[in-house]
């Protein structure tokens, strides 16, 4: 039973990590917190929903279920489209709310209360356009594994299985990579990163582009372990944040360590207290690593 | 007419809108040249470089590089147009190592010649080339100054302009750094640099022009001006007072 309680943490970590790893690159990069970014996880999580539901309609044969998994092929080919359409969205977002902010030369508060007007219009219109009622990606109940004394879905473990092939696909991006060392040197000196040739306007767009892809494959995942509704980016956005700060703002692999702690914490709360804790694990975690440690197990003190 | 390497018109630039820190410069830096621009603390020399560089707002005036209208041009463009700019602080990444910093720089060169450039740089700076693994952060005021450097010469640019290269450094590797700047400058570089040590700057400089109040006061050769007592006496007098 305490294995259980680990992994029901770890599935939930990893999706919690890799949300947070796109606020750590747009806070690095952008020097802002975006309270939005919670909504690109929603929204990758509907886009995958229209997209397969699509598919579904188009050819019924993309809807069957794939050998152990709740869902057929249209769900890994509605994830690239949600990835796609999800980073354009905020591509727009950036074009029309917080570019224009950027070359007023504004406040960091500015930006930040423009993520939560943003925040609000981006969930309004999820719930407009598709109700509140939740859904999902495939009909069927699943099957759970047992391994010993745990159980897992094949979903949970392929998710934890793609959540750990993308952070470290990302760690060789950001370590390895002219990209990368770009961006890490935009997010020390954007001034300096220029006189080095450096188009700060394309890492913006890069940043914002596999930030809000993160965040759609975060989204499929809740949706797909979960449920779809228009709050669950709202529902993810303390832990996003606890996780990328515990991970050290800037460091993607601590946003993915922070994400697993944070959810980790919350499934041994909800074991030892009950459910009803879960929300306050999260706020419990941020409040006491600002006051010990501001900068994150693997940021560097200032 | 003979190729103007750096030009500015009546330029004016300041960090705020209604604060214009330089106040209608117009110099004119023919190719091959080396222009050291003095002048006392806070005369806007930094602001004056980096408008130039693009890293602060110009607010009238042009900026020309190598004939080219440049003034509203961000600085990773301005690059590719044969400028790089050593600034006067924070002039390496900190968090890359040596390797990464040349590296960064290198990206905006072919693929093909990117390493050999890089080898060349370390040749030039054996010093670097000894612990490229290094984090930049960790390395000495002398050693950035090197990085720096070679950072800024790894795209060949055609004009190098730096802010203060030996500040803080000791008088003898102040000395290399200038030794070092003539040999660039012999190579062909154009050379704009911002200096407060007076004397070793125009021992390698051909020409100077002195900033005051963010306005060119004094422009002469190098050797006119070392020996121009009223100009030294100016300088020196609002030095004092700005310190
Ligand atoms: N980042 C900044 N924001 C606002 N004002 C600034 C900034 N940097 C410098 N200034 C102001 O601009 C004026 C000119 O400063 P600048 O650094 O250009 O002078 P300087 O000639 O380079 O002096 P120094 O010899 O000390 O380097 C000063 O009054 C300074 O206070
Ligand atoms: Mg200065």
């Amino acid at each position: 039973m305490s294995l259980q309680v680990v992994i029901d943490g770890l599935v939930a970590g990893a999706m919690i990590g890799l949300g947070a790893i796109g606020v750590t690159l747009t806070y690095s990069i952008l020097r802002f917190a975006n309270f939005a970014h919670g909504e690109f996880i929603a929204w990758g999580a509907y886009f995958a929903l229209a997209v397969s539901g699509f598919l579904g309609v188009l050819a019924p044969s993309l809807a069957t279920p794939i050998g152990p998994f709740s869902f057929g092929w249209s769900l890994p080919i509605a994830a690239l489209g949600a990835i796609a359409l999800t980073a354009a969205l905020a591509l727009l977002v950036d074009a029309l709310l917080f570019g224009p902010l950027r070359a007023k030369g504004g406040a960091i508060i500015i930006l930040v209360m423009a993520s939560f007007g943003a925040a609000l219009t981006l969930r309004n219109l999820l719930e407009f356009i598709f109700t509140s009622r939740p859904a999902y990606y495939a009909e069927g109940l699943q099957i759970a594994l047992r391994f010993g004394g745990v159980r897992a879905t094949p979903d949970a473990l392929l998710c934890l299985g793609v959540a750990a092939i993308v952070v470290v696909a990302m760690r060789f991006l950001i370590a390895k990579t002219a990209i990368g060392r770009a961006m890490r040197a935009t997010s020390e000196n954007p001034q300096l990163a220029g006189l080095a040739g450096v188009d700060i306007r394309k890492i913006v767009r890069i940043v914002w582009i596999l930030g809000a892809g993160l965040a759609a494959i975060a989204g499929i995942m809740v949706g797909l372990l979960v449920q779809i509704r228009p709050t669950m980016g709202l529902d993810l956005l303390l832990p996003l944040f606890a996780a990328a700060i515990l991970g050290g703002i800037g460091s993607a692999p601590g946003a993915l360590l922070g994400g697993l702690i944070v959810g980790l914490a919350e499934s041994i709360t909800v074991r030892l207290i009950g459910a009803e804790w879960r929300a306050a694990v999260a706020f419990v975690i941020l409040v006491a690593i600002l006051l010990l440690r501001p900068s994150g197990l693997f940021g560097r003190p200032e | 007419m003979t190729a103007q390497a750096l030009e500015t018109r009546a330029l004016v630039a300041g960090y705020e809108r209604d604060l214009p820190i330089v106040r209608g410069v117009d110099l004119n830096v023919r190719a091959g040249e080396f222009v050291v621009l003095l002048g006392p603390n806070g005369a806007g020399k930094s602001t004056l470089v980096k408008a130039i560089a693009g890293l602060v707002p110009i607010h009238a005036g042009a900026v020309l590089i190598n004939g080219e209208d440049s003034t509203f041009s961000p600085p990773h463009q301005k690059i590719r147009r044969g400028l790089a700019f050593v600034p006067q602080t924070e002039n390496v990444f900190a968090t890359l190592t040596i390797e990464e910093n040349l590296r960064l720089a290198a990206d905006i060169l072919p693929n093909n010649v990117r390493a050999r450039r890089i080898d060349e740089l370390y040749a030039m700076f054996p010093d670097l080339a000894a612990r490229p693994g290094r984090r930049a952060g960790q390395l000495s005021g002398g050693q950035r100054q090197m990085l720096a450097a070679a950072r800024a010469l790894i795209v060949a640019p055609s004009l190098l302009i730096l802010d203060e290269p030996s500040a803080g450094l000791s008088p003898k590797i102040a000395a290399e750094v200038f030794a070092r700047l003539q040999a660039i400058n012999a190579t062909g570089v154009t050379i704009v640099l911002v200096e407060q040590n007076v004397k070793a700057a125009l021992a390698v400089a051909s020409r100077a022009v002195i900033l005051v109040e963010g306005e060119a006061r004094h422009e002469g050769s190098a050797a006119e001006l070392a020996d121009d007592p009223i100009v030294a006496e100016l300088y020196l007098g609002a030095a004092k007072a700005g310190a």
